[in-house]
């Protein structure tokens, strides 16, 4: 199966420029999508839709770091396996801190500590993803799997504080 | 007027855009020199009210004259009917201020209890307006072909294929369903030819759509979208019709002639869109067999009673930017479709949110039906223009309803389609040899 790198024709590496991404994305739509292929045989458009489809599976893939990551991993032979990794110990105890004072912090309607929250694993994985770039640069797969797991982590609390965020309703514009 | 356009009987059937609105709907075409343009009726318009009335007898009335009918029939004349597709009986939306009487209180589908014994359904009564808008075409450029008919982006599975049933119930073959604000965007993108990103605000009767574009030499590239498919100029209209109520003692909440509540939206409507352009204007509210109630409505009041319908689409808009990735600075233009966009209170809320003043050299009224029609040439026209191309995405996240009705979500919201996935399932009891697939 096409890796999606090699379906976007982007190189196999990890730090790809969003802009090189989207680019690409959009000049293979213009060749495969099916809606150019509208006057075409039954199986030409057939087989429009599917390349479509691969191209729109590669790009939602290279496009989130977390997913560029882990297809990195599988397509360097070192696939992830979700069910068996198992987080670092000290990276759990961070989340369940990190959690409990999202909890008070909402209890407490504190906007404020939730935005410092926030904030501050922003940070933290700017900081992973930029160690995650040397590690893949330097070919240590190994801290690679297990920062790509941190990553993880992060995104799932950011997801969390954004949608908490939706919900409390502001006035006017922010 | 439209100039006369000769029909060669050998020609191929031209594609056609719709925009089925909740408060009016449009039929367009491109002309061969690749104009899109609206197609308008015999009285020299192009909105037809989407308004339909049932007569005891005789034939199905759709648009201005059904509206002229609307407060001698309220039973028997339906509007914004388009807020009940895909809505089952018992949905609360069903249930908001109006004067219609229902064959039912449950079921998967709305039943509206019409003139002559007739039970009629959401999808029948858009049928109808449809139909309207094929023979309106018809008489402007003889045989008609595929037509893109547009729906809010956030419109569910439920409502898409209501739509689709409408559509055939009309006689209509659908090339497409496209989203209004990505078909908005088009209409803007292929006038502008200018490359950059942008958001569509669009509120209408009953719905708001908010997207994030970029458009990218030809290419309109939805990057996310949301919404509220129970929000729009219908609530204000409510809210307006309850404070008239109140004033002349009557309980809005309450059993109310179905006459009256009719005249008392009209009445509310009317009085909305005076307030555009004047800063006080008077409500008439003129039931049958009661004296005419006047009442000075300002600017004011009316700003306060729309403050909380844009309010709403606040968070909507926040997380479509959340969701497309692209900062709030990144903008390069503000898009606004709708009628109800051109309360001026929407637009100064629009300007201040996104830090730039609207755009709307296009007629908030037409420029769905533009863009559908610009769809509908591409798909069906003479062949695939080398220089357009629509990437759009799921409005929402979907998935399989598991055993225990746990969802697993397999495609996420904002997902760029074409899309496919693959998950791989187990069956639930030994032996087993069937399942039903669920999808939401």
């Amino acid at each position: 199966m096409e890796n999606p790198f090699d379906t976007l024709g982007l190189p196999l590496r990890f730090d790809l420029d969003p802009q090189d991404i989207e680019r690409r994305y959009r000049d293979l739509q213009r060749a495969v999508h099916p809606d150019r292929h509208t006057t075409a045989a039954p199986a030409t458009r057939r087989a429009a839709l599917s390349g479509a489809v691969s191209v729109s599976e590669a790009y939602r893939t290279l496009r989130d770091e977390v997913l560029r990551a882990e297809a990195l991993l599988r397509a360097l032979g070192r696939p992830v396996d979700l069910e068996t990794a198992k987080p670092e110990p000290e990276l759990l105890m961070e989340m369940m801190e990190l959690r409990e004072s999202l909890h008070e912090a909402r209890v407490a309607g504190d906007a404020r500590r939730v935005d410092g929250l926030r904030s501050r694993v922003v940070a933290e994985r700017d900081t992973t993803l930029a160690e995650l770039t040397q590690k893949f640069v330097a070919g240590d797969l190994d801290r690679a799997t297990a920062l790509v797991s941190r990553l993880r982590y992060y995104r799932r609390f950011l997801d969390e504080v954004a949608g908490f965020e939706d919900e409390d309703t502001h006035l006017g514009p922010r | 007027m439209a100039l006369l356009q000769i029909n060669d009987p050998g020609a191929a059937p031209t594609p056609i855009g719709i925009d089925l609105g909740t408060t009016n709907s449009l039929v367009a075409y491109v002309t061969t020199l690749g104009r899109p343009t609206a197609i308008f009726d015999c009285d020299g318009e192009a909105l037809v009210p989407s308004v339909v009335h049932y007569p005891e007898a005789g034939d199905i009335v759709v648009g201005r004259d059904a509206q002229a009918l609307a407060i001698a029939h309220p039973r028997d004349t339906l509007v914004s009917v388009k807020r009940f597709m895909g809505r089952g009986a018992g949905d609360p939306e069903t249930r908001r201020l109006g004067p219609y009487r229902f064959a039912t209180d449950e079921g998967p589908v709305v039943r509206f209890a019409v003139a002559g014994g007739r039970v009629v359904t959401p999808v029948e009564a858009s049928a109808e307006i449809l139909r309207t808008l094929k023979e309106n075409a018809e008489d402007e450029l003889g045989k008609v072909g595929g037509a893109v008919i547009t729906v809010p982006a956030y419109f569910d599975d439920a409502q898409r294929q209501a739509t689709k049933d409408a559509a055939r119930l009309a006689g209509l073959e659908v090339l497409r369903l496209l989203n209004e604000p990505t078909a908005a965007a088009l209409a803007y993108g292929l006038d502008s030819q200018k490359n950059g990103t942008f958001v569509v605000y669009d509120l209408g009767g009953g719905t708001f759509d908010v997207t994030v574009l970029v458009l990218d030499d030809g290419v309109f590239q939805v990057r996310a979208t949301g919404g509220d498919t129970q929000l729009g100029g219908d609530d204000v209209d409510r809210a307006i019709a309850e404070t008239l109520l109140a004033a002349m003692g009557e309980d809005p909440k309450g059993e109310l002639a179905p006459s009256l509540v009719r005249a008392a939206l009209d009445a509310a409507r009317a009085a909305k869109h005076a307030l555009t352009d004047t800063d006080e204007t008077v409500a008439r509210v003129a039931a049958p067999g009661r004296a005419v109630h006047e009442q000075t409505l300002t600017r004011s009041a009316l700003d306060a009673l729309v403050t909380p319908v844009v309010e709403r689409t606040a968070p909507t808009c926040r997380r479509a930017l959340r969701d497309s990735g692209i900062a709030l600075d990144a903008i390069d233009g503000v898009i606004l479709v709708g009628g109800s966009t051109r309360m001026p209170l929407v637009r100064r809320f629009v300007a201040e949110m996104f830090g730039k003043t609207p755009l709307d050299s296009i007629d908030p009224d037409q420029v769905v039906a533009l863009g559908a029609a610009v769809q509908a040439d591409l798909l069906a026209g003479a062949g695939p223009r080398k220089d357009v191309l629509l990437l759009d995405v799921l409005p929402l996240s979907l998935g399989i309803e598991t055993m225990g009705g746990v969802v697993e979500r397999i495609l996420p919201r904002n997902t760029a389609i074409p899309a496919g996935a693959k998950q791989t399932f187990t069956t639930y009891a030994d032996q087993q040899t069937g399942f039903e697939l669920h999808v939401v």
